[in-house]
């Protein structure tokens, strides 16, 4: 769910463990990534600003928009940018990302004094850089203590396009380790690359949010072109796995609307489509292995054949015909029945077919002895 | 050959005990096998007696859950208990910072308790109980001997220091590395020390390798490379007294790569994960609060024979009990209708979340 996401990133990483890194996976089907990783960035900022968070700054790494454009979100969303306390910083990566500006001039990263919230980065291909400048910057930010800071990454997707899987992973990594860093939250698009950088993404991510569109299309086709189309372009559904400390996943689904204000998220209105993620985790069974209660309490309650034997009685072991209380209490008699002479040992066995039950002595509950 | 006819009968197996007693962990198993513990009693009894010497342990990790650590974590514990050098590698930077982490075995108050054994309550319609005055079940109950073999490992309780500090343990970080070659020379050096061929010493190694292809390591596109290194690392183990553990999370490799590196391995185990709160699933299986993940045995290691190991069920649940122990149990489920659903063999340890699909049309 949105809330508890966000509130994952607000209560930050513990001490001596990885920071909650979030990846927003969006597609073309579903486009409103942004407007996701938006809203959190909204959330999580006034939390930063009113004090409730672990992390006292953010650090925007912005490679897809501008920083200008941070800015004015954050302020049409209420949030104080020009505050007293330094708590944003923004790395610009938009500009310039690959230093073409300055091909001329010998120039390495800017800071712009007069801006203190803004600095340029020009060499987006060297990661290694990039982890070092994010990181003194955020400590320019916090200061040297204990204290840490969140890093917000426009997109994921922008830094698979400069450089290699390889190296956006180890950047995550080095991220999710290093100990002033509170979160990290970045975004995706996941069909603008390999199936294996989204698994690599996935696999650094603790937490993976998709925005999913309401129907998927059957042609896998964008499903502009399909029948809910008109829902499509403003709600859709928003699909969380967290993962957990103990091993598991929470997987939460939730609905979505986009409006020109922001993105509200409700619980899943219709039951559609049940999830058929268990099926394939244990292996089929055909037979019943459960009992209800009540099954329990019948089975419980059953006298097994031989069971009341030997209660002070001599234990009779059935040899095939019917034991002697059986035929005691036999209301008909049976002319010619079995009987067993247990004193002297004589047996005597008159059959006559006739008046026989038919398949008496082949009968084998014969031998339940309740 | 005469000169070695000392035995009586030429059935008489070849069996060297006091080698075994001298040496404190292995354990002589069939076809002249020798086996250590993993570190996690069920798991022995599960692959019948536990990792043969010489062999190649892969786990293939779930991408949303560490269980692996969990498995890695009891075994590299048991070979420090059981004083058998450790080699371990790992992609973090500090390698030495995990060993922290390793358990210690419990105290002998709290015995694993298995589940109240339903034997106590089976009650049973034998007509020839009166020759026997109480139907004998057999309860395995040498726990004392068990317990030199594979100790319970509380995993809430760190190893002491002596044991991590001790020359016995050597850590590599991979992190950094261009390739695998300096990993090679390592395990090169550390295989060495117990080569079979010397007949020297008799004691056993381990060497433990983490997310062998993690994405952040350089070498982790270079497929061929990293297939060509398990391949001379198992050449060079099988020769030695050493159990190699290796895990790699398989949603990371193509396809193929990850069927060679299964087609490898001499034991192949997996985990994965389960979703958290799941009602579906709490219904179909009995257990399900205590239960953090499941375990697959995809093949088990049988050297010196061409008779594969069939066992009776190849998942398990992976349980923490009192948080403390690691168990696995046999899964007890309530079938689903079998009409629907993909088979079980179809799902190959890939953690991609199945959407729901609703067919419009």
């Amino acid at each position: 769910m949105a809330e508890s996401v966000c509130r994952s990133l607000r209560d930050g990483a513990l001490e001596g463990e990885l920071a909650p890194t979030l990846t927003i996976k969006d597609s073309l089907a579903s486009p409103f990534g942004f407007n996701v990783f938006s809203h959190i960035l909204v959330q999580l900022s006034s939390q930063i600003v009113a004090g409730k968070s672990q992390s006292q700054g953010i650090m925007i790494v912005a490679l897809s928009r501008s920083p200008s454009s941070y800015i004015d979100l954050l302020k049409t969303s209420g949030v104080d940018v020009e505050s007293s306390k330094k708590w944003i910083h923004i790395l610009d990566c938009y500009t310039d990302p690959l230093g073409w500006k300055d091909k001329r001039r010998k120039s390495g990263d800017i800071t712009d004094p007069s801006n203190q919230i803004l600095s340029s980065y020009k060499t987006v291909k060297d990661v290694n850089k990039l982890f070092s400048v994010i990181c003194d910057l955020g400590r320019g930010l916090v200061g040297e203590s204990k204290s840490r800071f969140c890093v917000a990454i426009d997109s994921l997707s922008e830094l698979l396009r400069h450089s290699s899987v390889q190296s956006v992973a180890s950047l995550l990594s080095n991220l999710r380790s290093h100990e002033q860093i509170s979160c990290i939250f970045g975004l995706l698009h996941s069909d603008l690359h390999e199936e294996r950088a989204v698994a690599v993404v996935e696999y650094t991510s603790s937490m993976v949010a998709s925005v999913d569109p309401f129907h998927h299309s059957v042609d896998g086709q964008g499903s502009y072109l399909g029948n809910s189309s008109r829902q499509n372009l403003t709600k859709g559904k928003f699909n969380v796995r967290c993962k957990r400390r103990n091993g598991r996943v929470r997987v939460t689904c939730e609905e979505f609307r986009v409006e020109p204000s922001g993105i509200s998220f409700a619980p899943v209105s219709s039951v559609d489509g049940a999830a058929v993620a268990v099926a394939g985790l244990i292996p089929k069974v055909q037979f019943n292995l459960q009992l209800s209660e009540k099954e329990r309490v019948d089975r419980s309650r059953v006298v097994l054949p031989f069971e009341h034997q030997g209660n002070g009685k001599p234990i009779q072991i059935y040899d095939g015909r019917r034991s002697l209380e059986d035929s005691k209490n036999e209301a008909t008699p049976i002319s010619g029945g079995k009987k067993e002479d247990s004193g002297r040992g004589e047996i005597i066995y008159y059959r006559d077919s006739d008046d026989e039950m038919l398949d008496s002595d082949e009968d084998p509950d014969d031998d339940l002895d309740i | 050959m005469a000169t070695t006819r000392t035995r009586v009968s030429s059935f008489a197996p070849n069996l060297s005990s006091v080698k075994s007693s001298q040496h404190l962990g292995l354990k002589n198993g069939p076809n002249g096998a020798t086996f250590i513990s993993s570190g996690i009693s069920d798991l022995d009894k599960i692959l019948g007696g536990g990792f043969t010497l010489g062999s190649l342990v892969m786990i293939m990790e779930d991408a949303e859950a560490p269980h692996h650590m969990l498995l890695l974590r009891n075994f590299m514990s048991q070979g420090l208990l059981h004083r058998q050098p450790l080699l371990y590698s790992s992609p973090s930077k500090d390698p030495r910072g995990f060993l922290g982490t390793l358990p210690s075995p419990g105290s002998s108050k709290d015995d694993i308790s298995r589940e109240p054994s339903h034997e106590k309550d089976l009650r049973i319609a034998w007509q020839y109980k009166k020759y026997f005055s109480v139907p004998q079940l057999n309860i395995n109950t040498n726990n004392g001997g068990q317990h030199d073999y594979c100790n319970d490992l509380d995993l809430r309780k760190p190893l002491e220091r002596h044991f991590i500090t001790s020359n016995n343990v050597d850590c590599v970080s991979i992190q950094n590395s261009q390739n695998l070659d300096v990993l090679k020379d390592r395990c090169a050096e550390f295989l060495a020390q117990f080569s079979r061929n010397e007949g020297g010493s008799s004691s056993a190694g381990r060497i433990a390798i983490q997310s062998f292809c993690s994405p952040q390591c350089k070498y982790s596109d270079m497929e061929w490379h990293m297939l060509s290194f398990i391949r001379s690392l198992k050449g060079m183990a099988r020769s030695s007294n050493v159990v190699v553990v290796v895990t790699f999370p398989p949603s990371l490799l193509s396809p193929s790569c990850s069927k060679r590196l299964q087609h490898m391995a001499d034991t192949l185990l997996s985990v994965r994960a389960i979703p958290d709160e799941d009602k579906e699933l709490a219904k179909l299986l009995t257990g399900y609060q205590d239960m953090v993940g499941l375990l697959n045995v995809h093949k088990v290691a049988r050297l010196n024979t061409q008779v594969p190991v069939i066992l009776e069920a190849t998942t398990f649940s992976i349980k923490l009990q009192k948080r403390k122990y690691l168990v696995f149990e046999c899964l007890n489920q309530a079938p689903v209708d079998g009409s629907g659903g993909s088979s079980y063999g179809n799902y190959d340890g890939c953690s991609r979340s199945t959407k729901a699909v609703s067919l419009d049309f």
